[in-house]
């Protein structure tokens, strides 16, 4: 008998000895942890239809750590603002998409988990974070319980931080034209964003103060700030601004996000900015 | 050795372990009779039958950081999944509901799931001190779980393990929580009290004295001792009850630990009683801690030089050291002129080699300048200098009657037991030294620019 055989035997007997040597002759029993459905709310059977059944995305509103930067000072929402806050995300961002880019298009590229906190996130220098988009996987939206259906410049906030991280998760599906977007405005990058307001921003070719921290948010605070205000709005916007450059600067910016729009997924972006300005009507008119 | 060989010893050595591998130890006694899941679950079923045996509910006193907060008193009463809540944070004591579970991470912990009053707490836009932006009151509301004791529920914060107790509410508690509030402004101290705050302590032989600063917002006081050379210092968290205040850390006077002070509503202290005579108390006194010598370059007859002090409408009527009695007395002199007409400056020069000593009194509007002369002599026990009535005169020199109208006011400045004079640290507006002067019998402070 060869050597190479001899091993082959002995390894073959070990693992008999090894798969055999410890078997237990208890049978298993229950689960000893709480594997019972806690009961629910009438608020988690609305969440239930609405996000779980209908777009796969859940809803965590109730205090998880695990989710949660723990350095930070915040707390869970007051349940009653949990449904209003919800019925605007759905209405003004899932249908707006639903209704341009096909019924599918959300439930395919979509965060998976909404974690909703009540207050707000103030940094230590000062600045307000709105929202986070992890992994493209959990949206966290703040200022849940300063939500107000009927004032149109609240809603446009707190719509702006879901089509702002939205945004975040479609790039990182299929990435933009970080070329082109990085020359129109290539020097007036700065982490040092929040120096400047949103007025001096807009001079330089920024449409808002944040959009300077660097070209990503850049491109996601161009295409959200088209999709939380009108074309009226946003039209008054432009003309607010006094530098021809800068207005230039902003309508190039324009044309690489409404290009890959159309390139990336086929939408046009346009019609979905005039969607979403319809349902925000019909939101605060609701 | 060749590597065949160190192969076979090596499938040899293997096959011993497996061989001694399967050793029954089931023999020794296991430490505990359930395994640790079993344990968990009967951890976190003790800890919510705990929670809602109580028939009032639980009180707690949570202090978030007692190095630079106070403690804000909760009340809880639990009930399968939902908690009734009540605090004194703000001056809304009502009882509002919301969740709360039991969950399982590093250990057991109570944490409170959806809004309610605790959560004010750990709001990063809403901070007493601007050294606390981002970071609220500190507060957590996910509370570990460390057992009992004396029938009081210990827990942990989940954040800065900081130790809280839950003990048991009684009815009372939930219908005197708004006292608590109707206590802060005596922690905060009355305008009509007088204007020296300290904290006096008493070991028994010895009496020691502290500066006493309350900050409201962040329910903080910070007292230093007022003996020279000591650095002792009692900095404490404040938390209020209906009665009066809690204290963390403690007091500690001599080997004992004060933290329960009753308030007196006569005298307007804070009194806590421990045993052997050992006290604690945070009082009013009309007379400054710390007596000062700045009062000595300005009496007459010992050679000192011309100097002036004014107190200069203009840019310190607002000033927070002038006291409330000083603010009326000023209101009450100007409400005595025109519309037209107000009270521009009270100043006083002393040692002027030709005019000696007066109190000037200005006015806008017109009206003319009064003079009142007078002499300065001192009261070296108490430490004041006392102004000594001469003469009034008007603008031309004339002598005059009293003025009616300046006589409320003249009297604190010339009040008999004299003026505490103190050169103070701050500015206000101008580069100029801030001196102040405050009556030895009453509530009255002026502020005044020095003018050398």
């Amino acid at each position: 008998m060869k050597l190479k055989t001899q091993y082959k035997k002995i390894i073959l007997f070990s693992a008999i000895v090894l798969l055999g040597a410890c078997s237990g002759e208890e049978a298993l029993k229950e689960s000893q942890l709480d594997v019972s459905t806690p009961a629910m709310s009438t608020l988690d059977k609305w969440i239930e239809t609405n996000y779980v059944n209908t777009y796969n995305i859940k809803v965590q509103y109730k205090w998880d750590q695990n989710v949660v930067d723990n350095n930070r000072f915040l707390y869970p929402p007051i349940q009653a603002q949990v449904q209003p806050a919800l019925e605007i995300v759905q209405k003004i961002w899932l249908q707006s998409y639903s209704t341009i880019a096909g019924a599918d298009f959300v439930k395919k590229i979509a965060p998976r988990e909404f974690v909703l906190v009540g207050g707000r996130n103030l940094n230590t220098t000062g600045t307000i974070t709105l929202g986070l988009a992890e992994g493209g996987q959990r949206i966290t939206l703040f200022e849940t319980d300063l939500v107000d259906k009927k004032n149109r410049d609240n809603v446009k906030r707190f719509v702006h931080t879901i089509q702002h991280e939205y945004i975040h998760i479609l790039n990182q599906y299929k990435p933009f034209d970080e070329k082109t977007l990085s020359k129109i405005t290539p020097t007036g990058y700065t982490s040092n964003w929040y120096a400047t307001s949103t007025t001096v921003a807009r001079e330089e070719g920024f449409i808002t103060d944040y959009a300077r921290s660097n070209i990503n948010e850049d491109f996601a605070e161009m295409a959200s700030t088209m999709l939380v205000n009108s074309k009226a709005e946003y039209d008054a916007i432009l003309a607010g601004i006094t530098s021809v450059k800068a207005k230039a600067d902003i309508k190039a910016k324009e044309a690489v996000i409404v290009k890959y729009f159309k390139d990336a997924y086929n939408i046009d972006f346009y019609k979905l900015r005039d969607q979403a300005e319809k349902n925000t009507l019909a939101v605060i008119n609701g | 050795m060749k590597l065949k060989n160190i192969l076979k010893y090596l499938f040899i050595a293997v096959l011993a372990m497996q061989l001694a591998s399967c050793d029954n130890k089931e023999d020794v006694d296991p430490i505990f009779d359930q395994t640790p899941t079993e344990r968990l679950n009967a951890q976190k079923k003790e800890l919510n039958d705990l929670l809602e045996s109580s028939e009032f509910g639980w009180k707690a006193v949570y202090f978030t950081d007692t190095t630079q907060l106070g403690g804000f008193t909760h009340l809880f009463k639990f009930k399968s999944g939902s908690v009734d809540m009540a605090s004194d944070f703000d001056n809304d004591t009502a009882i509002y509901k919301s969740e709360y579970g039991i969950e399982l991470g590093s250990t057991v912990s109570l944490v409170f799931t959806t809004k309610n009053k605790i959560h004010l707490l750990s709001d990063s836009n809403n901070f007493p001190v601007a050294s606390l932006r981002g970071k609220g009151y500190k507060g957590d509301f996910q509370f570990l779980y460390y057992g009992q004791d004396n029938g009081q529920i210990i827990f942990k914060t989940n954040r800065s393990f900081e130790e809280l107790r839950f003990v048991k509410a009684t009815a009372q508690d939930w219908t005197n929580l708004a006292l608590n509030r109707a206590m802060i402004p005596n922690v905060v101290g009355a305008s009509t009290r007088p204007l020296f705050r300290l904290l006096e302590t008493n070991d028994g032989a010895k009496i020691s004295q502290f500066d006493f600063n309350f900050t409201q917002p962040s329910r903080f006081a910070i007292a230093n001792s007022i003996e020279t050379g000591s650095s002792v210092s009692y900095n404490m968290g404040i938390a209020y009850t209906p009665t009066g205040i809690i204290v963390s850390p403690a007091v500690k006077v001599g080997t004992q630990k004060l933290s329960e002070f009753t308030y007196d509503a006569t005298t307007g202290n804070f009194n806590a009683t421990g045993t052997a005579g050992v006290t604690a108390s945070i009082k009013y006194s009309n007379k400054p801690l710390v007596l000062t010598d700045d009062y000595k370059i300005l009496i007459e007859g010992k050679g000192n030089p011309a100097t002036a002090f004014a107190y200069i409408a203009a840019n310190l009527a607002t000033a927070p050291s002038n006291s409330l009695l000083c603010n009326t007395l000023l209101n009450q002199v100007n409400a005595q002129l025109s519309s037209t007409q107000k009270l521009s400056r009270v100043q006083f020069t002393f040692n002027n080699p030709a005019f000696g000593s007066y109190i000037e009194y200005r006015f806008n509007g017109g009206k003319t300048t009064i003079y009142h002369n007078v002499t300065v002599t001192e009261d070296p026990v108490n430490k004041t200098m006392i102004l000594n009535h001469v003469s009034w005169e008007n603008n031309l020199g004339a002598i005059i009657a009293e003025p009616t109208l300046l006589k409320n006011i003249d009297k604190e400045l010339l009040d008999t037991k004299g003026l505490y004079v103190k050169r103070e640290l701050f500015k206000i507006a101008f580069s100029n030294t801030i001196y102040t002067f405050t009556s030895a019998s009453s509530n009255f402070r002026l502020t005044t620019y020095a003018f050398q």
